[in-house]
């Protein structure tokens, strides 16, 4: 028996083997799962909040939830692309919380400050870190749109879908974004 | 916040059009003033954006124990309880005799057991009767049947050996191919 829970746990199990045992309520298959996308869930909201702490949060939420769901779940195989929406969705209401006014404009938006990451003081480049300053410029879903596509690798329709939008809509987004983040990395202005 | 739609540089190209083939820069684009500005600062954010995604900053050490032990905190019902004799003093859980014979399917190599549900449909001297559902994902392999008829008998006398009670049925489900 031992032995039968331990293959549960082995990293070469494929997703929809895991998701398909943690819904028939193995919880050490849904641990893998957790161990398996909590750092991209985690890395996705730390880029949208720029706080360790409310991504945090965010990440605990989003696998809890899941984990009630499952039985929901349509096709096993679609369970990373519900991460992925489901985080999105609650960093950009995490956003809307924190700033009542929707549409504000571009300036006040809030920058995150650099000590709300200390974690990267040291390793991250200049380079690097102008972008994550840049991010914050951004609206929150063109932020979305862009880490989604371009840091995060997934579809135009994956996105749209996460971001209740159009596929044209989040192709326009991102070019924006590209626009404004390509501006701020000119190292000579 | 006024909406622009276009981003076209004074020279007539867009930041699109640059960004679409950014290696391979035609005759203008590679003499143009504008054109080489932008090209610049898209190389740049390439370069940025590439850092960031390689970035892997990981959240406290301890998320996934938080998460979990929340997870425990609700775990769903262990299914039903089965009878094992007639008269009803010994029972076990669908989910022990799942985790049972979604073993035995394991250990076949090329097989991986995904969901399995048990339920008890009888008493046949004095022994509880058993029918499964298991579906099974499988590597590609041109003696399927053979492999599958494997399962079965091994699924089959598994439950005997283990769980003690007659699995008299077996629906046995082939959901998927994984590669090697």
């Amino acid at each position: 028996m031992t032995t039968a829970t331990t293959q549960a746990t082995q990293p070469s199990l494929d997703d929809a083997t895991l998701v398909a045992r943690a819904r028939d309520g193995d919880v050490r298959a849904y641990e893998e799962l957790v161990r398996r996308y909590q750092g991209p869930m985690f890395r996705l909201a730390l880029r949208m909040l720029a706080s360790k702490g409310d991504a945090e949060d965010i990440v605990q939420e989003v696998f809890l939830t899941a984990w009630r769901r499952l039985g929901q779940l349509q096709q096993d195989a679609a369970f990373v692309g519900w991460l992925y929406r489901t985080t999105t969705n609650r960093c950009l209401n995490a956003l809307r919380a924190r700033r009542p006014m929707a549409d504000v404009d571009l300036d006040m938006t809030e920058t995150p400050r650099s000590d709300a990451r200390p974690d990267q003081a040291a390793e991250v480049s200049a380079q690097m870190s102008a972008l994550i300053d840049a991010l914050g410029q951004l609206t929150p879903q063109q932020r979305a749109c862009w880490l989604l596509r371009e840091v995060h690798g997934r579809s135009y329709e994956e996105i749209a879908e996460a971001v209740d939008s159009s596929v044209t809509a989040v192709r326009g987004r991102i070019a924006r974004a590209r626009a404004q983040l390509a501006e701020v990395m000119q190292p000579w202005r | 916040m006024a909406v622009e739609t276009s981003y076209d540089l004074p020279c007539g190209r867009s930041l699109e059009q640059l960004w679409d083939h950014i290696d391979a820069a035609d005759e203008h684009e590679r003499a143009c003033p504008h054109c080489s500005t932008a090209r610049h600062s898209l190389r740049a954010l390439r370069e940025a954006t590439d850092e960031l995604a390689a970035d892997r900053v990981q959240p406290r050490i301890d998320l996934t124990e938080r998460i979990m032990s929340a997870v425990r905190a609700e775990i769903r019902g262990r299914g039903e309880m089965l009878p094992l004799d007639a008269g009803d003093t010994l029972q076990v859980s669908e989910q022990a005799v799942a985790v049972v014979l979604r073993f035995a399917a394991d250990e076949i190599e090329g097989v991986r057991a995904r969901r399995c549900r048990v339920r008890a449909v009888g008493v046949e001297d004095g022994q509880t009767v058993l029918h499964a559902e298991l579906t099974v994902a499988t590597t590609y392999r041109d003696d399927l049947a053979e492999l599958l008829a494997t399962v079965r008998d091994r699924v089959m006398a598994a439950c005997a050996a283990s769980v003690g009670v007659r699995l008299a049925r077996l629906d046995l489900r082939l959901a998927d191919f994984y590669d090697r």
